[in-house]
């Protein structure tokens, strides 16, 4: 019993750490100490874009074609194939196109922080660097931060492309039960520039939260290369968590009272 | 177990002998009549239940070589890391050319750190960076120097220490003994005022530990004239954490042996080598039989 209650009381602890090792770095952001080292910052998003736009897109548009089938068929089923635009409208947008997004994060993102920070810490890197004078979270957590929130929102809104494009796709081209003036005239009701808008919150929620755990985690990883391992581990749990956490409460506050489509009742 | 302690506490006792007396002013001062770069005063350091410093008293004097000699696991890196302000002593007080480490504000501790440098026990190059790079980059991250100058400096840095030859390689690329070597070089780009060497000799071949232990002595000497002509106010000062005591001998101008936590004698080089007293003479012979025994 006792362990039972040990394990989640370790995660609070540990999320009460989270939390306030993020506010100094985002502190460093907002405090503009970060701009002393906009090369490193232009370095890291240079990084996030080579490294992980493709992949991010390539998820996301393979989740476009899914919505896009599903919704085509389930429209067919119940005689309104013209609505089929819902589905890509409601479901890649607000949903399924943040969620690969944050986990696309997680997985290519925050891992490899927490691998590369912790990897530093352990060989006294991180060290160096403070013996050097230079602060370690402005110079490695800030900088990684700071390059998040000024590649991603385009990397993202790009990829809400992608998914749209193979919702349309799938629905017009392959099952082809509704012209594409039809599919578009749907698609365009059901969504409008502040649901552009909202999605795009959330997904910059998930990668602010996926690019802070991943600086703690490998910021304080100790014990070795083993360390670094478990301390990957940990933080690819806590951010698939949090990615869900952000999805449902970006859900509820965006769209949980108001549908924001032209529905009667 | 308790006998053991009394002994130390003589050893330590004798040791303070050796060691430093205070001036009127307050200012310690070294039998060479030269004040501390740097100065522990009554350190306590645990870790959990692990006590690592036990009230450690030690002084590096100012301009000189010093070691800092110690077997295995007694706590020398957790020394040096006092020093630069990565860790922080329990109890007492860290001094830097008479300022407290400790009490240090962070503005001020960085500001404070960039008098040293400091080659860390495997080198910690940074792994993203070609070995160039790694050398280049306190002088990119602090000074405005143009491209042109820094090479000729990273240049001279890695001609120094044999890696003119090296500048593109990773440091995954690279020896140990070669990191170490390029460690030497970073530490060595600002010029700073206080330079620490975590045990620059361990995982060297003897001749490699010889030629760096020229190295050092040379380069100290170097730094040691350049100071003086441009009529600074600092001496260079070197610290040397090793346990090996056939590098003591070569390079040291002034030895600290550290055991248990504590500074159980000190003194200039020549003095601490003909000691006659028991524990130092075991340990700087390397003799196994002795009061110093494997626990
Ligand atoms: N951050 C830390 N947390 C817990 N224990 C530590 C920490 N750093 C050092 N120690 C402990 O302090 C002791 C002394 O370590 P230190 O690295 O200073 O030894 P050392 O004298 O440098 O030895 P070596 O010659 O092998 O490098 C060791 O027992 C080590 O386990
Ligand atoms: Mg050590």
């Amino acid at each position: 019993m006792n362990e039972l209650v040990e394990v989640p009381r370790d995660w609070l602890d540990s999320m009460g750490d989270v939390v306030r090792f993020g506010a100094r770095v985002v502190g460093r952001v907002a405090g503009l100490q970060v701009l002393r080292y906009t090369g490193e910052t232009l370095r890291q998003a240079g990084i996030l874009i080579v490294s992980s736009t493709l992949v991010i897109w390539g998820l996301v548009f393979i989740i476009g074609l899914q919505c896009g089938i599903e919704g085509a068929y389930f429209n067919q089923s119940v005689g309104t194939p013209a609505y089929s635009g819902v589905f890509a409208a409601w479901c890649d947008l607000r949903e399924l196109v943040p969620l690969c997004f944050g986990y696309m994060m997680a997985a290519k993102v925050g891992t490899g922080i927490v691998a590369e920070l912790g990897s530093m810490r352990i060989s006294d890197e991180i060290d160096a660097l403070e013996v050097m004078g230079i602060s370690g979270i402005t110079f490695l957590c800030a900088t990684r931060l700071l390059a998040a929130l000024v590649v991603l929102p385009f990397v993202y809104l790009c990829s809400i492309g992608a998914g749209f494009l193979a919702s349309y796709l799938a629905v017009v081209q392959q099952i082809g039960d509704v012209s594409s003036g039809g599919f578009f005239l749907i698609f365009w009701q059901f969504q409008n520039p502040p649901d552009v808008l909202f999605s795009l919150i959330k997904a910059m929620a998930m990668a602010v939260l996926v690019v802070l755990v991943g600086c703690y985690y490998g910021y304080n990883a100790s014990g070795g290369p083993v360390g670094v391992g478990t301390a990957t581990a940990k933080s690819m749990v806590i951010n698939i968590v949090g990615v869900h956490l952000i999805s449902m409460l970006g859900t509820q506050i965006f769209w949980g009272n108001n549908p924001r489509a032209p529905i009667g009742g | 177990m308790e006998g053991a302690t009394d002994e130390l506490d003589s050893r330590n006792r004798a040791g303070s002998v050796l060691g430093s007396s205070t001036t009127s002013d307050g200012d310690s001062v070294r039998p060479s009549g030269r004040p501390d770069a740097i100065r522990f005063v009554g350190v306590h350091k645990s870790f959990g239940r692990n006590k690592i410093l036990a009230g450690l008293d030690m002084g590096l004097p100012e301009g000189m070589v010093s070691m800092i000699l110690g077997p295995s696991g007694t706590g020398k890196s957790v020394c040096i890391k006092h020093m630069v302000g990565l860790l922080y002593p329990d109890s007492g007080d860290v001094l830097v050319h008479g300022h407290s480490v400790p009490n240090m504000p962070d503005r001020e501790l960085f500001e404070m750190r960039k008098k040293f440098g400091l080659l860390f026990q495997d080198g910690a190059l940074f792994g993203s960076m070609n070995l160039y790079d790694n050398v280049a980059f306190p002088l990119r991250q602090h000074t405005e120097k143009g491209e042109d100058e820094i090479e000729h400096i990273v240049m001279r840095r890695l001609t120094e220490v044999g890696l003119a030859n090296a500048r593109e390689k990773m440091p995954n690329e690279l020896s140990g003994g070669m990191r170490k070597r390029a460690g030497f070089a970073r530490a060595l780009v600002l010029e700073p005022d206080i330079v620490l060497f975590d045990e620059p000799d361990s995982g060297l071949d003897p001749v490699r530990t010889a030629l760096l232990g020229e190295l050092i002595r040379q380069i100290h000497a170097e730094m040691l004239a350049e100071a003086q002509a441009a009529g600074k106010t600092r001496m260079p000062t070197f610290a040397v954490v090793t346990h090996d005591v056939m590098s003591a001998r070569r390079v040291a101008d002034y030895i600290n042996v550290l055991w248990r936590g504590r500074i159980v004698g000190a003194g200039p080089a020549e003095v601490m080598l003909s000691s006659e007293d028991p524990f130092i003479h075991q340990f700087l012979t390397g003799d196994a039989d002795g009061p110093l025994a494997m626990d």
